[in-house]
């Protein structure tokens, strides 16, 4: 196979598509951990239940973004349920307990919706407007894929204005940092905690919901998609928003690339490429030192 | 040689000047009590001499040696012991075995065969140091349901198990009742006297400061105000300003 | 102020191990084929010394290894490319279990030791999945991919005596054997020098660097003695089962190990064997008729960390400590660590 210019930026801009949804899933990943100091092991499970609901809203509805935005809000109120009566009884505790309760959780959830949507895999169809690529002298990227990337932008962008700029956001910037100081001020910091992880679940619903149109919905893929979201963080460097957006992005460059080039690897390329960078930069690319 | 020296000693966090050129000297044998209003940077001058935080320019010197790099567990192989100021015990382990696994220190840890309860000369020792700070009744209870003040009492056995030459103790008598103030000051007196301790005192309680110190050391804001003898620094001007002048004391 | 209590020892007491040890030695006979196979008997032995393995580091020095499996996948598939491509003899085959088990738990603590407990739960399992992918299809020659490693011939052993190895009882006291020594030896490693300090680790490590010890060395010995008895339970597995299935590296294997270890007590010595008993049982009988059997052992988990994290056996014992010392409760420890 010739590597040629036109293939190597086609085979980037592919990696970004990718690259793009790992980046959701890691932003939602990390900001359940910064504030909440708990590792999500379920948040692939939450990916795999937003693209169900995006499936079924979309095969009652009809409606791509109806079924896209359902899958947000639903599955963020499963994170709310999940947060309140799941998680917060596990504070004060050892992190490791909500990590080992969560994993017992994708368990359970994934086996539930097994029962309920069987082996198969579903997959919602494409909207008319998304169809075909966009072309340019031999480089081409389908229309989809350029969506996801500015989808993930525009929530990335949103996600700056309301950590910069909300008074919601700074709250919980606050309390990331300090959560008795916040708690002194009046504010009802439990609360502040559900809400950061019903907001980080969301991200990994729309992520799911995102991808429901390339790949098969199937209730084995959340713990998979979990264990890559790790890979992402360890290499950002846990607990950095810059590190899961660098992460993501260089998870999709090695996955596209890797399965171009030696496909019977593409699913241990990133495995390794984390090993890779951790020999070399032990704590994560962004890793905040007193944090390891 | 002053027993333990630092010169010019500083630690800043950014901007935060926590400790700033600080000169100061321990004679071996003496009981020094570092005084200071919150913030002025005690603790982190104890943490500094341990080796649990990195001095950002000084240095500091044990018996004549440079120790200025040196991380915990080497100063603590040194001889320099600290204890904390939040308990900082093992919960689930017996009273005993928090003492016994701080003495096992000083021999082999990395045994993998023999019994450790069968280590006669440690579990001797561990006894030693529980008579005196009055924990024996306790040995096999989990440490985590003794009061506070017994918690302190564990603190400082912990400690003496390492075989120290030089403690710091931090805020030793912070919350204990009178009562358990008065025996903790026998104590620490006994710890000098009996077992020729060389000990540095950070205490808020003035009473316990005068009555037992053989020098005070005053710091704020990270800088050295004074330092002398009990009486002399409770006469001393700038020291009384600092405490009843409402300067940075928070 | 404590008042003069009677004493009563936190610790295990070593005829725990006995009896475990001669409850093993007799269950093919005493117990009934039809209540307790001995298959099961095997394979609860086999598990429950991966268990224990994976409880040194969990249990003992508090570090949660979320992929396990990879030691025991890796001892599984070692001994059985050893014996069926290598020629070796089933205990060459162990051997290699041990020495592979040993290696990757070197490397494993050589990159992520001194990382913190989570950041070490995310890496390790993130390194048995990519265990697991290896097996499935770059190394699928070798490996046998979803089939699993197949083709080991016929197992026997020749030295000290000859045993076949294809019939249940010979199959079942060569492990018992194999399992009853390493179970003596994690229970003299535990109560050595060593292992008192992997406890202070896990109870305090700041305050156990401040007593001087070398903490990070103690952590990486912990995780070469627990990859070793693990891996070590994976060369038997390929022994008693005559195959190698790719579900040894599967993320699903790591989570039953853990969910089986903290079932029986992880603050416990024998704890987690009886986890292992409890759950391979109950999944013996129960998972043909329970369609979802992986819900309800989902929803038991979660159930299990909520209300009775200590197990089946921490909850027996700090019942009985309690009664013991009736006259004053002993509190449970709630240390808050996190910002919460």
């Amino acid at each position: 196979m010739e590597l040629n210019a036109t293939l190597i930026i086609n085979q980037m801009l592919f990696g970004l598509a990718l690259g793009a949804v790992y980046i959701l899933m890691a932003c939602g990943l990390t900001i359940i951990f910064g504030l909440l100091d708990v590792v999500n092991f379920a948040h692939g499970t939450f990916y795999m239940l937003g693209a169900f609901a995006a499936f079924v809203i979309v095969s009652l509805f009809g409606n791509f973004w109806l079924g896209l935005a359902s899958a947000v809000v639903i599955v963020g109120l499963i994170g709310w349920i999940t947060e309140s009566y799941l998680i917060k009884p596990l504070y004060g505790k050892d992190p490791l307990y909500p990590l080992m309760l969560t994993f017992g959780f994708s368990v359970a959830v994934t086996d539930l919706m097994r029962g309920v949507f069987g082996t198969i895999g579903r997959i919602v169809p494409l909207p008319q407007i998304f169809t075909g690529s966009l072309m340019w002298e031999g480089i081409f990227i389908p229309k989809y894929r350029v969506f996801i990337i500015f989808l993930t932008l525009g929530v990335l962008l949103f996600l700056w204005f309301f950590f910069k700029k909300t008074s919601l956001g700074m709250i919980i910037r606050a309390a990331t940092r300090d959560s008795l100081m916040v708690r002194t001020l009046g504010i009802n910091v439990p609360r502040i905690w559900t809400f950061g992880f019903s907001l980080g679940v969301g991200l990994a619903a729309l992520a799911g919901g995102v991808n429901s149109t390339v790949q098969s919905a199937l209730p084995d893929m959340g713990v998979e998609m979990t264990i890559e979201c790790f890979v992402v963080v360890v290499i950002g460097g846990l607990g950095s928003l810059g590190g899961a957006i660098l992460g993501g992005l260089i998870i999709g460059q090695v996955i596209s690339f890797v399965s171009l080039l030696a496909s019977d690897w593409s699913n241990v390329a990133i495995f390794i490429t984390m090993l890779l960078i951790l020999l070399v930069r032990t704590r994560g690319l962004f890793g905040e030192a007193g944090r390891l | 040689m002053p027993y333990l020296e630092t010169k010019d000693l500083c630690k800043y966090f950014g901007g935060l000047k926590a400790v700033d050129q600080v000169n100061f000297s321990v004679e071996k044998g003496q009981l020094k009590s570092i005084i200071g209003p919150n913030g002025a940077g005690k603790t982190t001058l104890f943490n500094l001499l341990c080796g649990l935080y990195e001095p950002t320019a000084g240095k500091i010197f044990f018996q004549g040696e440079d120790i200025t790099r040196k991380k915990m567990n080497r100063t603590s192989q040194l001889g320099i012991t600290k204890t904390f100021q939040i308990t900082h015990i093992f919960p689930r382990l017996s009273v005993f075995e928090n003492v016994r696994i701080s003495a096992q220190s000083r021999k082999t840890s990395f045994n993998f065969w023999r019994k450790a309860d069968a280590l006669e000369e440690i579990n001797e020792k561990t006894r030693k140091i529980l008579r005196m700070v009055q924990l024996l009744d306790s040995q096999d209870r989990p440490a985590s349901i003794l009061s506070h003040g017994e918690r302190k009492y564990l603190e400082i056995g912990i400690a003496l198990a390492a075989d120290p030459k030089l403690l710091l103790l931090d805020e030793p008598t912070a919350g204990m009742s009178p009562a358990e103030t008065v025996l903790a000051m026998d104590l620490i007196r006994d710890l000098r006297d009996q077992l020729n301790l060389t000990i540095l005192l950070v205490e808020h309680d003035m009473n316990v400061v005068m009555n037992i110190s053989d020098e005070v050391f005053c710091l704020n804001e990270g800088r050295v105000l004074a330092c002398g003898t009990p009486e002399a620094i409770s006469a001393d001007a700038s020291v009384q300003k600092v405490y009843l002048g409402g300067t940075k004391a928070c | 102020m404590a008042t003069k209590m009677k004493t009563v020892k936190v610790q295990t007491s070593n005829r725990v191990v006995w009896i475990t040890l001669l409850i093993f030695l007799v269950v093919p006979y005493l117990v009934p084929g039809n209540i307790i196979s001995t298959a099961l008997a095997t394979e609860i032995m086999i598990s429950g010394l991966f268990a224990l393995g994976f409880n040194l580091l969990l249990g003992y020095t508090g570090i949660l290894s979320f992929g396990h499996a990879a030691y025991f996948g890796l001892g599984c598939y070692g001994c059985g490319i050893a014996i069926r491509d290598f020629g070796l003899s089933v205990w060459g085959g162990l051997c290699v279990s041990l020495i592979l088990g040993v290696i990757l738990a070197a490397i494993v603590g050589a990159i992520a030791i001194k990382k913190r407990g989570v950041y070490f739960a995310m890496i390790s399992m993130a390194i048995a999945q990519m265990f697991y992918f290896m097996a499935l299809s770059p190394f699928k020659r070798w490996t046998g991919g979803e089939d699993g490693l197949k083709f080991i011939p016929k197992l026997s052993l020749s030295f000290p005596f000859a045993i076949d190895l294809q019939s249940p009882i010979p199959l079942y006291y060569f492990v018992y054997f194999i399992v009853g020594i390493s179970i003596l030896a994690i229970w003299r490693i535990l109560n050595s020098p060593f292992g008192r300090l992997l406890q202070a680790i896990r109870e305090n490590e700041p305050r156990t660097l401040a007593s001087g010890y070398n903490v990070t060395l103690a952590k990486f010995i912990s995780l070469v003695f627990s990859g070793l008895f693990s891996s070590l339970a994976g060369g038997l597995f390929c022994i008693y089962l005559g195959y190698g299935p790719l579900q040894t590296l599967y993320w699903l294997t790591s989570g039953t190990i853990l969910l089986m270890t903290i079932l029986g007590g992880m603050h416990t010595f024998i704890g987690p064997v009886v986890g292992v008993g409890v759950f391979l049982y109950a999944q013996n009988k129960f998972s043909w008729i329970l369609e979802r059997w992986e819900l309800v052992v989902g929803i038991l988990f979660v159930a299990l960390i909520l209300i009775f994290p200590e197990g089946i056996v921490g909850t027996i014992k700090s019942k009985y400590l309690a009664r013991r010392t009736a006259s004053q409760e002993v509190e449970p420890v709630e240390e808050t660590v996190s910002r919460h």
